[in-house]
């Protein structure tokens, strides 16, 4: 089967938009991440006193391959999946955990933030996340995207990489 | 398969630089971003052995600029080249939206090109797709070397139904990396909205 694109459109943006928040209130984080398996940004946030966060699409991407890489870790063991991933440094943590089958949850957090809070309010907003992506799934919006669009994007790609 | 993010009215796609090891992918991609100016790329990251062969990916995001409303970018990734990176090399391709495949003209990577294609075929099968269901651009790199092989020749192993656009490069040098970069990135475009 050909991987679907995930697109959060309207209210289902603003619904994981309101997810993120309150999961970075509940646990302390400084960012949180709703990214694709493919390691695109579909969403994130970031708390009101963080400094500015890392390259975001670096972040995805790393971590959309590490989660990858993870799950067949976890094959070549005997385990369907290893649902949840955590890194932690002296002053800074990650941790990453499926929303469901297309899309991961990343939090990105500092020594004031406990794990145990964040892992528990984490897979909480992981389940609902996983929800919305599912419903994402089930209704893709129509882009509408035509000629005009192909026809300037390609005078773009002429002007950055010559003709 | 591109990713849109309505919220900050972003339209993403991902091409893949497949090939053998050693073929020239890396260079390609360290050439762009010597070139592309600041604003218009992100950090490249590359996670490669101490001897610079890459052992997962690298990775360069390109901005093209906004088309009706939409920030247009270009994720750009390679493969690790070597046989025994396989599981790498079939991850990366997960949503891909266009390859280019880094062909060899060394005489002595002939076989090393036709294995790398067919492995190429296989990973995309994994994901439900054939090469027909992804733009693909063919890329002969190292012309320069004195006893390269006539382009027909590495095209008849690794495309011998001669479906993909063909470009002769020296990606050292930047010959033919921008060429290559825009076709696929063209084709890429065009099935947006078509599919």
């Amino acid at each position: 089967m050909v991987e679907p694109s995930l697109v959060l459109y309207g209210a289902l943006y603003q619904r994981a938009m309101d997810v993120l928040q309150e999961t970075l209130q509940e646990t302390g984080a400084r960012y949180a991440l709703f990214v694709d398996r493919k390691g695109f940004v579909l969403a994130h946030k970031e708390a009101l006193w963080a400094p500015k966060p890392p390259p975001l699409d670096s972040l995805a991407t790393l971590v959309a391959g590490n989660a990858a890489a993870t799950q067949a870790l976890a094959k070549l063991l005997g385990e369907a999946r290893f649902q949840e991933v955590v890194h932690q440094g002296e002053r800074m943590g990650l941790y990453v955990d499926e929303a469901g089958e297309f899309a991961l949850l990343v939090l990105v957090f500092d020594e004031n933030a406990p794990l145990g809070k964040v892992k528990l309010h984490g897979k909480r907003a992981a389940e609902t996340l996983a929800r919305l992506a599912e419903e994402a799934l089930a209704n893709p919006p129509k882009l509408n995207l035509d000629t005009q669009y192909r026809e300037e994007a390609k005078a773009l790609l002429d002007e950055l990489l010559g003709n | 398969m591109s990713t849109i993010n309505f919220a900050n009215r972003e339209i993403n796609f991902k091409i893949v630089y497949y090939g053998p090891g050693l073929s020239g992918k890396t260079t390609n991609l360290k050439w762009i971003y010597s070139k592309i100016p600041e604003g218009r790329k992100g950090e490249m990251v590359s996670l490669a052995t101490e001897d610079e062969r890459t052992l997962f990916f690298d990775f360069l995001p390109l901005d093209l600029g906004e088309v009706k409303g939409f920030k247009t970018r270009f994720h750009l990734y390679t493969v690790p080249g070597q046989v025994f990176y396989n599981a790498s090399r079939k991850l990366i391709l997960r949503g891909v939206d266009g390859i280019v495949f880094v062909a060899d003209s060394a005489p002595n990577r002939l076989r090393a090109n036709a294995e790398s294609m067919r492995n190429m075929r296989e990973n995309l099968a994994e994901y439900g797709l054939k090469v027909d269901d992804v733009p693909v651009v063919l890329q002969v790199n190292k012309r320069d070397l004195p006893d390269a092989l006539p382009v027909e020749m590495v095209q008849a192993v690794v495309d011998p139904e001669g479906r993909f656009p063909v470009f002769e490069a020296v990606a050292t040098e930047g010959k033919g990396v921008f060429e290559t970069l825009k076709e696929v990135s063209r084709r890429v475009l065009a099935r947006v909205g078509s599919t």
